[in-house]
């Protein structure tokens, strides 16, 4: 396939001589990359082994001392951390690529440690006695600087879901933690706030350019929150008219997110708003023909599942050339 | 043969292989751009969110279509028989051919989704209809008509999904035509699966190189997996206990037949396939092999509990870290064609960032959580799959 390839290709003139020697030479020494497995392997050791302490830890508690084990634990922490600040790069508002390969699972295994740290410090001792508010607050403070300051994507991704749990801690802790209650207009809201507050970022991150490459992230949370608590709200207020204004939110992020996502040339978020506006617009319609109710409202529903879907198809193939083209 | 344009086929092919030189900096984007007009790709191919967009909808158009025409017939007999899901088969089938054929979908999402709802539609008549005549022998037709179908889905449209099938129902065939039909067919079946194992990886590994095949490579690495897999499995200690313990009705024996050639064979197989890997740099073996590792662990803990599972994760996560640092440090200077920098196809994977969700989805854990509802929305997108995302 390859050599008489290029031949052909040098031989039509479509190959300069220059570039026909860099492609020979390339392949006649090709390298054999066992990145992907090692970086796997990685992954897995960490994950193995903070699973092992963990259990570990749980089942020896008795005989080994609680001192100890946080002893150790800060140990693990300290050092990870240590290494981190030693062998960084600068801090720079731009992306820093992380100094090897083992760096970025070194930071991650300092910071799981240190969460493990707080969780067992207020499960044990009840350092912040019934404010949960405030044991959830620091792990994610410290999660969010870990993940500007080293440029850790993952740690990112960790610090918007400790958010989560933070928000959804402060607001209903009593409930939440001695009913195990879910007042799900409270959480409903909460998550509504949530999501607006991820968007919020995303379009901050990329509006003052500070950490630009985490805006993805951002996003992918926010829209998926926010539009999953606008149509949950939706189908809460099913029978009131306040439906009616969770619908128009819908309709409002999924207009947005559409001129955002055309701006920035993103397939992703072009598809998860054409994905919930018609999961939004085809609920309007079931709901329309359960009220007229009769067998031939449910063959109008299937044409117009058929119809809508086929629609859906060409607009997906248009928007995809404009993507292109734009 | 296959149903897609072959010219435009082999020029995807040849664009492929010159875009990695593009990446590479071998040559500069003028000629590539030359070469990409001088070989055309007539297919309509969009990007993989599109191609996930197409499928659902496709998906949502064939199943109210079906709906509607079963229930416009309702009244008639015809939708009570087997044959009813082979006739909207037929129909798939048929709009496939047509937008593969007039409108040139390669790989859209249209047509993966049409194939993949003809084979299942095909495969329920099938089942319905191997069903209905109950001889006592059921798997083995339905199996060797799975496989017929499913080879001719594949010879036709060159698709993984439908390669791995033929290949698991091949196999099923022969296990079961081998322990239906020869008596005490059960102790000896584990040297034939071996054998057709061996063979279909001889097979799809010898025929991978050659240029009539070359449409379907992907599919014959799908084939190798699978092959080196069930050679794996028809020697693995559990599952041949498993499958004697059946045959001598349902009690659990304390030893098998020849227990040693197959503990030998959990244990230095996945090694064997590693140690080849590396020696012919084989990607396929190399991976299954690491993946096979894992499960002659668990195969061997599952027998012998030397050590409590927390120690033992422990230390193997230290040896794993050890190892994975060692490689590393013996690679700072790629050594004997390897290397452990990062290739330069900048990998889809990348641009989801499908790592670090992954490390939110299995780390994201804080002290006293209770409503962790934030992770299960936005976490579970795009889950399996690793990267080789640099953070």
């Amino acid at each position: 396939m390859t050599d008489p390839l290029y031949n052909t290709l040098h031989a039509e003139g479509l190959l300069s001589d220059d570039s026909y020697e860099k492609v020979k030479q390339r392949k006649q020494n090709p390298l054999f990359s066992v990145h992907w497995e090692l970086k796997t392997l990685l992954y897995l050791g960490v994950l193995l082994l903070t699973t092992g302490l963990g259990i570990l830890v749980y089942e020896n508690i008795d005989t080994i001392g609680h001192q100890f084990v946080l002893l150790f634990i800060a140990l693990v922490c300290a050092g990870s951390f240590a290494y981190c600040f030693k062998n960084k790069l600068p801090f720079h508002a731009e992306k820093v690529k992380s100094p090897n390969t083992a760096f970025d699972y070194i930071l991650l295994l300092g910071c799981i440690s240190f969460i493990t740290f707080v969780g067992y410090l207020q499960f044990e001792y009840q350092v912040f006695g019934l404010n949960y508010g405030l044991a959830t607050l620091i792990p994610m403070l410290v999660l969010f600087f870990s993940a500007y300051y080293f440029d850790h994507l993952g740690i990112l991704n960790m610090a918007i879901a400790n958010l989560a749990i933070w928000m959804g801690v402060s607001v209903t802790p009593k409930q939440l933690l001695l009913h195990s209650d879910f007042n799900s207009e409270t959480i409903l809201y909460t998550y509504l706030l949530l999501g607006i507050l991820l968007l919020i970022g995303a379009y901050a991150t990329q509006h003052f350019g500070f950490k630009k490459h985490f805006k993805f992230s951002y996003q992918h949370y926010g829209v998926h929150v926010t539009f999953i608590s606008l149509l949950a709200g939706y189908f809460h207020y099913y029978d009131s008219i306040i439906s009616a204004v969770f619908m128009l939110g819908v309709f409002l992020l999924a207009y947005l997110v559409y001129q955002d996502s055309l701006k920035n040339k993103s397939f992703y978020f072009l598809l998860l708003v054409v994905i919930y506006a018609y999961i939004a617009i085809s609920s309007l319609v079931v709901r329309m023909m359960i009220q007229v109710g009769d067998i031939g409202s449910f063959y109008l529903l299937s044409m117009y599942f058929i119809g809508s879907a086929i629609g859906l198809i060409f607009l997906l193939i248009n928007l995809n050339k404009k993507l292109k083209a734009a | 043969m296959i149903a897609y344009n072959k010219t435009w086929l082999a020029n995807l092919l040849l664009q492929n292989e010159v875009k990695q030189d593009l990446q590479n900096g071998c040559i500069t984007d003028a000629e590539f751009k030359a070469i990409a007009a001088k070989y055309p790709v007539g297919f309509y191919t969009p990007n993989l969110f599109v191609r996930v967009g197409l499928f659902i909808l496709t998906c949502v158009i064939i199943s109210f279509s079906n709906g509607l025409l079963t229930l416009l017939l309702a009244s008639t007999d015809l939708i009570e028989t087997p044959a009813w899901f082979l006739v909207l088969g037929i129909f798939s089938y048929a709009a496939l051919e047509f937008m593969v054929n007039s409108n040139h979908h390669y790989r859209s999402g249209v047509d993966d989704a049409l194939l993949f709802i003809s084979a299942c539609l095909f495969a329920t008549g099938f089942a319905i209809l191997f069903y209905h005549n109950k001889a006592g022998m059921y798997y083995l037709p339905l199996t060797g008509m799975i496989f017929l179908l499913n080879l001719y889905f594949t010879i036709r449209f060159a698709d993984v999904l439908m390669a791995t099938v033929s290949c698991i129902a091949l196999l099923a065939f022969v296990f079961f035509g081998w322990t239906r039909i020869i008596p005490g067919g059960l102790t000896t079946v584990p040297f034939i699966m071996m054998l057709a194992s061996a063979g279909l990886y001889w097979l799809s590994f010898s025929y991978n190189k050659k240029v009539p095949f070359i449409h379907y490579q992907n599919c014959l690495i799908i084939a190798q997996v699978i092959s080196l897999a069930t050679l794996y499995a028809a020697g693995n200690y559990y599952i041949i206990q498993t499958l004697s313990d059946e045959l001598n009705g349902g009690r659990a024996s304390s030893s098998i037949p020849f227990g040693t050639v197959f503990w030998v064979w959990t244990i230095g197989l996945p090694l064997v396939y590693v140690g080849f890997g590396v020696k012919r740099k084989d990607t396929i073996l190399l991976r299954t092999g690491l993946l096979l590792i894992a499960a002659a662990v668990v195969t061997f803990r599952a027998y012998y509990h030397i050590l409590p599972v927390d120690i033992m994760l422990v230390i193997a996560g230290a040896v794993i870290l050890g190892i994975a640092y060692g490689v590393m440090k013996y690679l700072k200077t790629p050594k004997h064609g390897f290397t452990y920098a990062e290739t330069n196809d900048p990998n889809l994977m990348d641009h989801l960032k499908i790592e670090s969700l992954l490390v939110a989805e299995t780390f994201s854990t804080a002290p006293s959580a209770p409503a962790d509802i934030g992770v299960k929305f936005g976490g579970g997108d795009f889950g399996g799959g690793g990267s080789s995302s640099n953070f």
